[in-house]
Formats: C-alpha cells, sequence, structure tokens
C-alpha cells in the first residue's frame, strides 16, 4: 500500500506547487483586457515574409521569360545565318564606300538607308530566282532519267505480249493466236 | 456557447490554465502568461473555437499545450535569428525572482528540479493527474494520444520521479528509495 502513500505524497507536493502558482498567477481581467486589445491593434499591412517570396517568385518568372526569348531567338538566328551572311557581305561592302554624315545630312542618310535596303531587297529576290531556276533543272533531269537497262529487256514481239485478242474480231484473225500443230501433222 | 458564458468559464479555469501554461512553458512564468494572452486571443478571434466534443476544461488546455508548442518553435527562431530583445531579458528576470520567491521551499525546489529531469510527455501526465486532478483519459485527450500511452507516460514518470526524489534524500521524513514489497499489494 505504500504506492498509494507515494503518490499522496506527490499529490502533496503538486498541490503545493498549486498554491504557489496560484499567488503568481496573473489576474483574468487583465490577461483578457491585454489580449482584447492585441485583438482590436490594427495588424502591420506589410508583411516582410511575403514581400520577399513575392520578389523571388517574380524574379524567377522574369528569368524564365527571358531565357525562354533568348532560346527563341537563337533558333531563329540559326535558321537565316546563311541568308544574313551573303546580305551582311553585300551591307559591309557598301557602307565602307558610305562615307560619315552630319547631323544636318539626315535625309540623304535615310535616302542611303533606303536604297541599301531595296537593294538588299533585289539582292535577295535575285538569289531567290536563281534557286527557283536550279530547282526546275533538277527537276527536268528527274524527270528525263532513263535506266541504262531498260533497252534490254525491249524485243520485236513486244506488241503480241502487250496486246490483247478482241471478241469482235474475226476467227482467222484469232487463229493466229492458236498455235499450229494440226497443220503440221496433216502434212 | 456564446463569449460571455465562456468568458465566465474561462475566468473560473483560469488559475488551473496559468499552472497549466507553467508546466508547458518549463516554469517560465512570462511564457506562460504570454502563452495565456494568446489562447485568449484565439479563443476572441474566433480561431480556436469550443464545439462540445469533449469538456471545456480538456479542451481549453489542449489548445494551451498547442499554443505553447507554437510560441516555444516562434521563441527558438528568434534565437536563432540573435535578435534577443533586451527588454524582454530584464523584465523576464524580475518575474523569474518572484517566482523563485514562491518556490522558496526547499522541499518544492528539489521537487521541481526532480520534475524538470523528467521527459516532457510524462512531465505533462503527472501534471495533469495530480496537479489538475483530470483522469487518464481526460490527460490522453489534452495531450492527443491514446490512453494506453498516457498511462505509460505516467507510470514511467511517477517511477522516475520517485527515483529521483529518493536521489535528492527528499521527502518528508519517509523513505522513497524504499523496496517494493510484493506481498504488499
Amino acid at each position: 500500500m505504500e504506492i498509494i502513500g507515494d503518490d499522496k505524497k506527490i499529490r502533496a507536493l503538486f498541490s503545493e506547487t498549486r498554491f504557489a502558482d496560484e499567488q503568481a498567477a496573473p489576474s483574468f481581467t487583465a490577461a483578457w483586457s491585454r489580449a482584447q486589445s492585441r485583438a482590436l491593434k490594427p495588424r502591420r499591412a506589410f508583411n516582410l515574409s511575403l514581400a520577399v517570396a513575392t520578389a523571388l517568385l517574380v524574379c524567377a518568372f522574369a528569368s524564365l521569360a527571358l531565357w525562354s526569348r533568348y532560346q527563341t531567338g537563337t533558333t531563329l538566328h540559326t535558321a537565316s545565318v546563311d541568308l544574313r551572311a551573303v546580305l551582311d557581305l553585300r551591307a559591309n561592302i557598301e557602307s565602307q564606300t558610305v562615307q560619315p554624315v552630319d547631323q544636318s545630312q539626315k535625309q540623304p542618310q535615310r535616302k542611303t538607308r533606303r536604297t541599301l535596303t531595296a537593294q538588299r531587297n533585289a539582292l535577295m529576290l535575285a538569289a531567290n530566282r536563281k534557286a527557283e531556276q536550279k530547282a526546275e533543272q533538277e527537276a527536268k533531269q528527274l524527270a528525263s532519267w532513263q535506266s541504262p537497262t531498260a533497252s534490254l529487256l525491249s524485243s520485236s514481239s513486244d506488241s503480241l505480249f502487250k496486246s490483247l485478242p478482241q471478241l469482235n474480231e474475226n476467227s482467222v484473225e484469232l487463229k493466229s493466236f492458236l498455235p499450229k500443230r494440226e497443220n503440221e501433222k496433216e502434212k | 456557447m456564446n463569449i460571455a458564458e465562456l468568458k465566465t468559464e474561462l475566468e473560473r479555469l483560469h488559475s488551473a490554465s496559468f499552472g497549466w501554461a507553467l508546466s508547458c512553458c518549463r516554469r517560465d512564468a512570462t511564457d506562460a502568461e504570454e502563452v495565456l494572452q494568446t489562447v485568449y486571443l484565439k479563443i476572441f478571434e474566433g480561431k480556436a473555437v469550443f464545439r462540445g466534443e469533449s469538456s471545456l476544461k480538456t479542451w481549453l488546455f489542449a489548445v494551451i499545450r498547442k499554443t505553447a508548442a507554437t510560441e516555444y518553435r516562434r521563441k527558438l527562431l528568434r534565437t536563432l535569428r540573435l535578435t534577443a530583445d533586451i527588454d524582454e531579458v530584464e523584465h523576464r528576470s524580475t518575474y523569474e525572482t518572484q517566482t523563485a520567491s514562491s518556490e522558496r521551499s526547499e522541499v518544492q525546489a528539489h521537487f521541481q528540479g526532480a520534475l524538470k529531469t523528467l521527459p516532457k510527455r510524462q512531465r505533462e501526465a503527472l501534471h495533469l493527474v495530480f496537479y489538475e486532478d483530470l483522469s487518464l483519459r481526460e490527460a490522453a485527450d489534452v495531450m492527443g494520444i491514446s490512453i494506453g500511452s498516457a498511462r505509460q507516460h505516467y507510470e514511467r514518470g511517477k517511477k522516475k520521479l520517485r527515483e529521483s526524489l529518493a536521489k535528492m534524500e527528499v521527502g518528508y521524513g519517509n523513505n522513497w528509495g524504499r523496496q517494493e514489497n510484493p506481498s504488499a499489494v
């Protein structure tokens, strides 16, 4: 029964603690009013962690957008690199001949730009025409191509093999298709 | 239950709530008071709602326990950020002297020391049963565990408490480190 006695002693120690706590406990009204005042206090509008999270999110989206744009730019660049190389070469040659112009001479500069663009367009058109002509020639060559062994397959009796006897033909004419064995026996 | 009725009930349970909050905050009176205020705030704002699924005391103690755990986590984060408020420290030191005076009894000091050596769950189980006079079922509800686990914590805690009290040679003229007599039960 000593265990029960121990329980009583523990309980006594706890009740002593309880008595001390009750004396030290703050009043309920004070605690409740403080809680109420905390509830009525306006909350801080600016939440730092939320702002940081939003900024990070915006940065991530912006970098993603830039990256995707850069990616598409490089693919287009590689596709048009050949044509541009030709055009740029021509433009470089022409720009070397063009003298630097003052601010007051803007009108002639524009004109030269226009002519340059017109020349570029003309060059592009010429290049396109050439490419089309080349493609046409290649197509013609392909159409007229013949196998070198095709002549070996043709013979004099091709017309017989390729034609069929018709029903409305004369019987005498039909005989020409039959074998001549009976005639040979008669002989 | 409306807020006025709830307020009356909370007032009735206030000292017991403070005791439980003290236990949850490792006997820190400032933390316990803050936890209690936060609990009242939660109730006032409707964040903690009593639905009558258990007794009011059990529900309130469970809310206190959860709030204390959250506050402890926040306090740890604040400590990690190294932004300890000096005023808060000063205020705490004055409060601690008050509580120390209340625990002036040597026996009590030993007893509190022995309680602090216990694991949290065991300490909670003992507190709820001996201090708050709750049944093991109610203690289990407050702690959010099964009654079997609560009983385990209670028994182990009691055993450890007895052992540590015996080591400290505390005991109202009794021998705490007695040998159990199997024929006695």
